[in-house]
């Protein structure tokens, strides 16, 4: 091997871009990642001097921050990950009750900005809760750990189920027939077969549960407390103190932990094959799922729904209490404050539906690119899940400081939140499609080769019509994700264009407590709305496509 | 598959052009709340026929960032309300034009209030002091027969342990402002031992500043320390059960507007001054946000009590700025929170 096999990579990339179409693709893939991953965060990283990085380990709050992200990141991963596969387990059996209910429960937090479900948890479990006073007479202290960790994994657990989801549902049925027929038990079946498989979608769903973790901000500045973590503390640097050196320090120190869960994640998934979807197809109707694993799962979905559905309850009853917490007369007093910013609902649809189409597409074609053998194939692929590892207060900042300045003057137009937003989400629209592409067997591909398809013939013939579904997972977390964003939006909104969750945080900010609600809850319809109407275009290519 | 969807997405896309810019308009960044923000723009256009572009947020913090961020482009004519704490470094680092406004000088505006190179002019004030739940107060405390609170020392009372609450003087000016005041009124040495001692009542220090008042309402402590205008506020247009009590020895804090350097419309900007230190915007200001007026001829904030009547520390604006960075590190330090 060695020098050899480095040679042989050499003359296979080569070979790879002599296909015009996919050096093309190439070379649009790599110049957006440089330009919009890249430069923005080599902007802000150069920012802070060399003496500024050495005083780190001489402050204890950030030492303590760094401490106190890294236990909330353990914690919430691992509970929001478990939530997500038992939802993805569940949903993707036809035989577990109420699993279009739990499916459509589960993706209700992705709507929600995410100060909205702090906020209505300690509505509702705080020292004066609506459950935990009012209903059970306890005086809880919501504030902390435990209260960050339970917002953290009913924020987060839908972002693992999407990720697990798409790879479990397309394991085939005839694995488990087989595994069984070979005298193989339940419990066997399930251990060696179906949670192996889906491996690759529980690794990249830790991957990217832990790094939404790390960099949530909105949930921890609402409940976390006194409790410092590195999110948090890089947006206090700013929103206290303008110290834009002091926030660039900090999401430097949020770049470790995550690169390290990224080599994590290659090492683990790396390691074996997951070949399902073969050329030579074959439907066979899912066995019946092993009851006490069947119950396990609808438990903790049921469970879990209880309380998604709670912050939904508490964000709508305050659209219509006269006086939040005090005064539960209804009123609608609220819509006319709310109806004076309709005018953000749309500049917010508009925003997240160019996000979501950047995310999805550019998603795509990276992971079609990384699975060839394309030269800087590891540099493209970190580049693309990067985004992932950096707060939304970094990305801001760091568009602002990178386009700021002609050639590229973007600042004060919408469309550098289009772009930061998109980039910042490319992630989830990559690992997704690249958990789909893992799915795909090679002699597929090898067949379309033999009958002279070619480089980008191959990813619109072969692939395109296998990753649709990782299209449309990749646009719907992207686009509500940046209908929900405030810490991206809070640095790239111009006077001209304010986005809705803006709009909310600002009354939040001003106690205007209804107001925010009315607001919230216009935004969950248009939303739905919009996305309803996506599906519904959509879902023709969502069918089962005929293979082999 | 079909693409008509894509086109369609692509249309919503393209409909997200920018507006045309208009003609002698003028961009403000307000740290103020949306209300008094577009009441006041809106009285300016009338008076002026300028049409104003506002971006409100509630943290003049990230405004300033912001303001930094596009120091090679500024975006923004105007940074008005926060703390002339915020003002004050930007002036420093030539990111402020200087003006000294006509109408200060006619309006015999206390020259406290203006900085004395004409980077920042003051044009409101707002004082720190005790704010009490009173639904919490007189459900715990009144049967127990504690008084409440009257001076700083008050607030170490072995009652309210874990029932105080404050912005935190790291991330906020509110806090800052406080421990500053503390320092002025004990020396150094005591003001630490006074404030380790608070330590042990404090349920939190809050990351922002009107996230104290959200907890204080919601009834997650008894006892805080914040702005007073802040929880008038609360009590008179939100109906909170949040009594004022200002103590001796308080802080406060000059609400400043400044004309940030290379922005689009300087003109503009200097007319948007001379409004602000009129009699109308001040008064907006003062009914709606309930923060003092700098003009002796605007009415004081309903509710409040008359400023003359407050007890202030001897605060040196000066040394509190230039020190933030060693008194929040000594904080860290020894409170560590």
């Amino acid at each position: 091997m060695g020098r050899l096999g480095v040679v042989a990579a050499g003359v296979e990339a080569r070979r790879q871009l002599a296909d015009p179409g996919l050096a093309l693709a190439f070379v649009g893939g790599a110049a957006a990642l440089g330009l919009f991953v890249l430069y923005p965060t080599v902007r802000v990283l150069l920012y802070p001097t060399l003496h500024d990085y050495l005083t780190i380990p001489h402050s204890v709050r950030w030492i303590q921050a760094a401490r106190n992200s890294l236990v909330s990141t353990v914690l919430s991963t691992s509970t929001a990950v478990l939530v997500g596969l038992a939802f993805a387990f569940a949903t993707s059996r036809p035989d577990v009750p109420g699993r279009r209910f739990f499916r459509t429960v589960a993706l209700l937090p992705l709507f929600a900005p995410p100060f909205m479900v702090a906020f209505s948890y300690i509505l509702l479990f705080g020292r004066q809760g609506l459950v935990t006073r009012h209903l059970l007479g306890l005086d809880v202290n919501i504030f902390g750990l435990h209260g960050l960790w339970l917002v953290q994994t009913v924020a987060f657990f839908p972002l693992a189920m999407l990720v697990i989801a798409g790879v479990l549902e397309s394991v085939s049925p005839s694995l488990e027939h087989a595994a069984r027929n070979l005298g193989a038990d339940e419990w066997q079946v399930a251990r060696t077969v179906t949670l192996a498989l889906a491996r690759p979608g529980i690794a990249g769903a830790a991957l990217v549960v832990a790094i939404s973790v790390l960099a949530d901000f909105g949930n921890a500045v609402v409940i976390a407390g006194g409790w410092p973590l590195l999110a948090t503390e890089a947006w206090f640097r700013l929103e206290g103190m303008a110290d834009l050196r002091g926030a660039s320090l900090v999401v430097a120190m949020l770049v470790v932990p995550t690169t390290g869960l990224f080599l994590l994640e290659r090492y683990w998934v790396g390691r074996r094959r997951y070949t399902t979807i073969t050329g030579r197809g074959g439907r066979l109707e899912r066995p019946p799922t092993y009851p006490p694993l069947k119950w396990a799962a609808f438990c903790v979905c049921a469970l879990t729904s209880v309380l998604v559905l709670l912050v939904y309850l508490g964000v709508v009853a305050g659209a219509f209490t006269a006086v939040w917490g005090r005064d539960w007369s209804l009123t609608l007093d609220h819509w006319h404050l709310a109806s004076d910013r309709v005018g953000s609902l749309w500049a917010s649809l508009r925003v997240a539906a160019g996000a979501g189409l950047v995310t999805a597409v550019a998603g795509i074609l990276l992971a079609f690119l990384t699975s060839r053998a394309v030269p800087l194939r590891r540099a493209l692929d970190f580049l693309a899940v990067l985004p992932g590892a950096l707060p939304g207060v970094f990305v801001g900042v760091g568009f602002v400081l990178a386009f700021n300045r002609p050639p590229l003057e973007l600042v004060g137009t919408p469309w550098i939140l289009v772009l930061a937003l998109a980039f910042w989400h490319l992630p989830l629209g990559y690992q997704a499609a690249v958990a789909q592409l893992q799915q795909i067997d090679r002699s597929i591909e090898e067949a379309a080769s033999n009958l002279g398809a070619r480089g980008l013939h191959l990813l619109r013939d072969v692939y395109l019509p296998l990753l649709t579904r990782a299209f449309v997972e990749g646009f719907t977390v992207s686009f509500v994700r940046a209908v929900t964003n405030v810490s991206i939006a809070v640095f790239l909104v111009s006077p001209g264009n304010v986005v809705a969750t803006f709009a909310i945080l600002n009354m939040i900010g001003n106690g205007i407590w209804g107001g925010a609600a009315a607001l919230t809850t216009m935004l969950l319809l248009v939303t739905f709305a919009a996305l309803a109407v996506a599906r519904l275009a959509a879902g023709r290519a969502l069918r089962p496509v005929p293979v082999g | 598959m079909r693409r008509w969807w894509i086109v369609l997405l692509l249309g919503l896309v393209m409909a997200a052009a920018p507006a045309g810019a208009q003609a002698r308009r003028i961009v403000v960044y307000s740290a103020l709340p949306d209300l008094e923000t577009s009441l006041i723009n809106r009285e300016f256009t009338r008076r002026t026929g300028i049409p104003v572009e506002a971006l409100s947020v509630a943290a003049a913090g990230t405004l300033a960032a912001r303001i930094r961020a596009e120091r090679d482009r500024p975006r923004a004519d105007i940074f008005v309300g926060g703390s002339a704490d915020f003002h004050a470094p930007l002036a420093r680092e030539g990111l402020l034009l200087p003006y000294r406004s006509p109408v200060a000088r006619e309006a015999r505006v206390s020259p406290a209030f203006l900085d004395r190179d004409g980077y920042w002019h003051g044009w409101y004030l707002g004082i720190l002091s005790i704010i009490v739940n009173t639904e919490r107060w007189d459900r715990e405390m009144a049967p127990r027969r504690v008084p409440k609170p009257a001076t700083w020392d008050d607030l170490l009372r072995p009652e309210f342990r874990g029932q105080f609450i404050m912005p935190s003087p790291v991330t906020t000016g509110a806090g800052y402002i406080f421990v500053a005041g503390q320092i002025f009124r004990l020396g150094e040495d005591r003001a630490w031992a006074y404030l380790r001692e608070l330590n042990r009542n404090a349920a939190q220090y809050t990351p922002t500043a009107p996230g104290t008042i959200t907890l204080l309402e919601r009834g997650e402590a008894v006892v805080a320390m914040m702005w007073a205008h802040e929880a008038i506020g609360a009590r008179r247009l939100r109906f909170q059960p949040l009594e004022v009590i200002v103590p001796p020895d308080t802080a406060f804090e000059i609400g400043a507007v400044s004309i940030l350097r290379g922005g689009p419309n300087p003109e503009g900007a200097r007319a948007y001054v001379d409004f602000l230190l009129t009699r109308t915007p001040q008064d907006i200001n003062a009914r709606y946000g309930f923060r003092y007026p700098v003009r002796a001829d605007v009415e004081a904030p309903a509710g409040a009590p008359p400023f003359e009547s407050v007890k202030f520390v001897r605060y040196d604006r000066e040394w509190a700025i230039a020190n933030a960075e060693r008194v929040r590190e000594r904080w860290t330090r020894e409170i560590g929170r």
